[in-house]
């Protein structure tokens, strides 16, 4: 079997990678998307944390794939509110750049 | 271990391209691809379920959603023209430093896995039985909230979509109804 470690370096890998999506790309849309990368790879990590906590009996080793199971109902709670914000925003706008959003204040 | 470094090149060649395509339907489908390649890795880390679960939640009904929104709004791709050059630079230049980090990190401290035995029994191949039992004894409060949140995001979609309706119209219409009747 793989050893955590690896797991643990795809999933730090694949959370910068969506970071750095997060920074560099102005499409609200394509942030949406390096934001969902970034939840995967905390997922990843979660589920490797799980298989390193066998020991511990089921109910704590399974905690953290349950979690996972957690994270992807907020995952798509997020994606519909957050679509919605962006279908009314584009309703106004025209334009999913976030840039040239800057002046908007509640 | 040969499964794993050929999953883990075809998953970051995803990521990649999830954040470098121009075109926001390529970059999504990318992310499909990525999303079940992690669901194949969930099936060797022993979740069966969490793999399911992650090709019909998330590459079915969230990414489906992704694929209508950009085609509904018809987004392009977006326009030339660096703002923010630096910015970009100094995204790269972090991300760099923060993978070589964290990835000496992660190796720093290396620990023995479990017997293949105890894997096996604490976590069952990780089915939908035991899910549910962890979740029903000790997520049962988490249970709870996901599902207020979840009503509460639906009601907040439907009302931040929904078109203002004039104020003179339902009134018109009400007029029209009790004339009828």
């Amino acid at each position: 079997m793989v050893a955590t470690e690896y797991f643990i370096a795809l999933s730090a890998i694949i959370f910068v990678i969506g970071a750095v999506g997060v920074l560099t790309r102005r499409s609200a849309i394509m942030i949406f998307l390096s934001v969902e990368l970034m939840l995967n790879a905390a997922n990843l990590a979660l589920v490797a944390f799980a298989l390193q906590w066998a020991e511990a009996g089921m109910i704590t080793a399974l905690s953290g794939q349950t979690a996972v199971l957690i994270i992807m109902a907020i995952a798509a709670a997020e994606v519909a509110i957050g679509l919605a914000i962006l279908v009314a925003i584009f309703r106004y706008r025209h334009s999913s750049e976030v840039d040239n959003l800057s002046e908007v204040r509640l | 271990m040969v499964t794993f470094i050929f999953l883990a090149i075809v998953m970051i060649i995803g990521a990649i391209g999830v954040i470098t395509f121009r075109q926001p339907v390529h970059a999504a489908l990318s992310l499909v691809g990525t999303i079940i390649i992690l669901a194949v890795i969930y099936v060797t880390l022993q979740a069966h379920f969490l793999a399911a679960v992650q090709v019909i939640v998330y590459a079915g009904a969230i990414m489906v959603l992704f694929l209508f929104v950009i085609m509904l709004l018809n987004v392009e791709g977006e326009g030339h023209g660096e703002r923010f050059g630096w910015l970009r630079l100094a995204a790269y230049g972090t991300a760099t430093v923060a993978i070589v980090a964290l990835v000496v990190a992660a190796f720093m401290n290396p620990r023995p896995l479990p017997e293949a035995e105890v894997v096996d029994a604490a976590l069952s191949g990780g089915g939908a039985a035991q899910i549910g039992e962890v979740l029903f004894e000790r997520f049962v409060l988490a249970f709870q909230l996901v599902a207020v949140l979840l009503l509460t995001s639906i009601v907040g979609a439907v009302s931040l979509v929904q078109r203002k309706v004039e104020q003179a119209d339902i009134a018109a219409s009400h007029s029209q109804e009790t004339g009828r009747d």
